[in-house]
């Protein structure tokens, strides 16, 4: 890993992955959304909402020193439940063929910088169990009331490993752009 | 007879289902089912058409450009607004760069695999593969040095017991037929495409500020600003990086990726001859190189019964006769209603009855031109332009054919490329054009800037009374329409007809099949438990069932079931 003069790694992005429009879907929008709100980083960390990217992930892994990837995940667990998966843990799995390209992709996407010698030194997924991923229906309680301490976990888990990463003392309003005015200011209370 | 149920097919975009029956080692009946459902236009209900595109690029994780690229040229119809010629420009480099992107992964990383067998490249002899190389091209990828570092990795693979991500293809298939060095080469081609990919990736994020979710749209033309003296825009420094990654990448897609499909098309000629398809084709028009769109550099037209030469050209956007054909039937899909309906009246009401092959089987929609199944994609775009005497299709198709029988494959007329495998060779030779098309169009767009014209944006201007309009697009899976209707400023119906609609349409009224159902008949399948000829045929379409729910399963399930019935 590259670090830099503080000794923190070089190069760390945060994205969220998931369909918006898709209910507990989009958590991973959502979180690097209230990421932004509440953290202030220092230039060299990447914040991006990436929706769907399929293919269009690896730019974003390629050869980054630290990834946090914020996504709904599908385990055992209750819904809203938190789960954090470091790279191992995934390919201690056996590692089916991708099913979509939007679907894992994260595990292909990993396989390939691999076998190319251009892979990330760390990867984090910081998930969320979602309770309903239908149509255009918001966030679930459960999955809102998780968001919260999900993200202050992307925070901790950069400011462990030397990233410059600290909390604002005003917090930015989100833009949640794809949610209706009423959900929107459900969130409100969480900031 | 047996019954095949393959759910779901893998490395496609999204969820299909195919079942065959199979008698004496070939598909006699077929069936397309899209097993997750597409109504994702009722969000768009009541909206801003202004900021429809946003939404509807969310539609998918693969065809985000082409989805937000559609619903603004649908507004803008509906507006009859022109948008200046750089914001042509620009859109348009946008969607060749994101076609290449597209291409290069659906030929390497989503269908190589069906064709080549990576077990058997450790007996391969990287210097012959090298001189086999040498042969066929001038692709500076093929040193024996660079063969060989790709050969040790392989080695590592298969010694450390793990294909990994390539454990379940269907290796040591009696259909695979190619050498360990055909191999061996093909897999260092599908590294490096990663590489590729990635340069088609910046060209599209420079210009549309991120991707996937291009930022720099907007009803009346692109939020680009341009100014040469200002870094902080579009200028000299940005258009020259553009310039230079397309220069990169041209050379893999003319001499790599092209190459390939016709080493494939020469060692496995047998698939020219099946996988026929619907035989009518349908593409739009597309790259507009004026601001009114009468201009195009990508040809549109209708063929009809394969014959290529009743080509009915589609000179432009306008053209009423495409946009009165139109209708979808949903007779054997999973939704209410009766008969076809064209678009501006379609609706997405679920009716879900589970898989009855004789009623209701799909959540795709049966969109028909004239009563008629359409095939689109990069084969009807190469037959349509190739009938019609396109200068540019003629060039690389004729480029293509000549490579193909100096590797002492067969010789190929256009209408051979009516097969599983002239979609894999079409979409490679439509690559091939975009690229030259993509340097053409950037100094288009550096010229118009250097004559002194910053203008990128006509602002819209939206009525009280009713108004309708389609965006068409000639996406990198085929021709894409949005058919919207706007009311007082807002939508009020949305239509999105997909170009993989068209190509796995499930039967319609009439109980004709769609273009994959019917493509499948006559297909051998030598081992229905491994039905690799079916995924052959299915990839050659690049399905992409559209706006699959993104999640990550963590529990390490088995992805796909091949049931033999």
């Amino acid at each position: 890993m590259s670090t830099s003069a503080g000794g923190g790694p070089l190069r760390t992005c945060v994205v969220g992955i998931g369909n918006v429009l898709l209910g507990d879907d989009g958590f991973g929008p959502l979180a690097v959304e209230m990421f932004r709100c509440r953290y202030e980083c220092s230039s060299n960390v990447e914040i991006l909402d990436l929706g769907t990217p399929g293919f269009d992930l690896a730019p974003y892994l390629y050869a980054a020193d630290l990834v946090v990837i914020a996504d709904a995940v599908h385990a055992q667990e209750k819904p809203g439940t938190l789960c954090i998966y470091c790279e191992d843990d995934l390919l201690a799995r056996l590692a089916p063929l991708r099913l979509t390209a939007h679907d894992p992709g994260v595990r292909e996407c990993l396989a390939r910088l691999r076998l190319t010698g251009h892979a990330p030194s760390e990867v984090i997924i910081v998930g969320v169990v979602p309770e309903s991923c239908d149509l255009g229906k918001g966030f679930s309680p459960s999955v809102m009331s998780t968001s919260s301490v999900a993200v202050d976990n992307i925070a901790r888990l950069l400011v462990e490993r030397g990233v410059d990463c600290r909390r604002r003392h005003a917090p930015v309003p989100p833009n949640f752009w794809w949610l209706s005015g009423d959900e929107q200011s459900k969130f409100v209370a969480l900031r | 007879m047996a019954r095949i149920s393959i759910d779901p097919i893998t490395r496609i975009e999204g969820h299909l289902r195919i079942d065959v029956e199979v008698d004496g080692g070939t598909v006699q009946k077929a069936w397309a089912s899209c097993t997750m459902w597409r109504g994702i236009e009722t969000i768009l209900l009541g909206r801003d058409p202004r900021e429809g595109w946003v939404f509807t690029q969310r539609f998918c994780g693969v065809c985000t450009t082409v989805h937000a690229i559609a619903s603004v040229r649908a507004v803008e119809d509906a507006l009859q607004l022109e948008i200046p010629p750089n914001a042509q420009y620009i859109r348009n480099l946008i969607l060749i760069a994101h076609a290449l992107h597209d291409h290069i992964v659906h030929f390497y990383q989503l269908s190589a695999l069906d064709w080549v067998d990576i077990t058997t490249i450790p007996k391969a002899s990287p210097t012959r593969a090298a001189v086999i190389a040498d042969g066929v091209g001038a692709w500076e990828g093929n040193s024996s040095r660079t063969l060989e570092d790709v050969q040790n990795k392989v080695n590592g693979l298969i010694a450390s017991g793990q294909l990994g991500i390539f454990s379940h293809g269907y290796w040591g298939h009696p259909a695979m037929h190619l050498s360990p060095e055909m191999n061996l080469i093909l897999f260092a081609h599908y590294l490096q495409a990663l590489e590729f990919q990635r340069k088609a990736n910046q060209v599209v994020g420079i210009l549309g500020g991120k991707t996937p979710h291009i930022q720099n749209l907007a009803v009346g033309g692109v939020m680009n600003a341009i100014n040469l003296n200002s870094l902080a825009t579009m200028n000299m420094d940005r258009l020259g990086m553009i310039q230079s990654l397309l220069q990169d990448l041209i050379p893999f897609v003319q001499q790599a990726y092209l190459v390939d499909a016709c080493l494939l098309a020469a060692s496995y000629p047998e698939w020219f001859r099946y996988g026929r398809g619907a035989a009518n084709y349908l593409a739009v028009p597309d790259l507009p190189v004026d601001a009114k769109a009468t201009q195009f550099d990508l040809p549109g037209g209708v063929i009809m019964d394969g014959n290529l030469g009743s080509v009915r050209p589609i000179q432009n956007w306008n053209d009423q006769a495409l946009r009165s054909a139109v209708a979808e039937d949903v007779t054997h899909a999973w939704y209410q209603g009766e008969g076809p309906q064209p678009p501006f009246q379609g609706k997405t009401d679920p009716d879900y009855t589970d898989f009855h092959e004789d009623a209701k089987y799909s959540w795709v929609k049966a969109p028909r031109y004239d009563g008629h199944p359409m095939e689109v994609g990069p084969l009807a775009n190469v037959l349509v332009g190739y009938a019609s005497g396109h200068p540019l299709t003629r060039k690389w198709t004729d480029d293509a054919f000549k490579t193909i029988s100096s590797l002492r494959g067969p010789n190929l007329t256009p209408a051979n490329l009516q097969s599983t495998m002239g979609r894999y060779l079409a979409r490679a030779i439509r690559s091939a054009m975009l690229s030259d098309l993509a340097l053409q169009h950037c100094q288009l767009l550096t010229a118009n800037i250097l004559k002194g014209d910053d203008t990128t944006y006509n602002p819209p201007v939206f009525p009280q009374s009713q108004i309708t309009g389609v965006g068409l697009h000639e996406a990198p899976r085929g021709t894409l329409s949005h058919w919207v209707v706007i009311d007082k400023g807002t939508f009020s119906n949305y239509q999105a007809v997909v170009p993989s609609t068209w190509n796995a349409s499930p039967r319609d009224q009439q109980g004709v099949p769609g273009p994959y159902e019917s493509a499948l008949l006559a297909n051998p399948v030598a081992d229905p438990s491994r039905p690799l000829e079916v995924l052959r045929t299915i990839h050659s379409f690049d399905p992409c069932m559209a706006c699959a729910c993104h999640t990550f399963d963590a529990s390490g399930r088995e992805i796909a079931q091949v049931k033999v019935l």
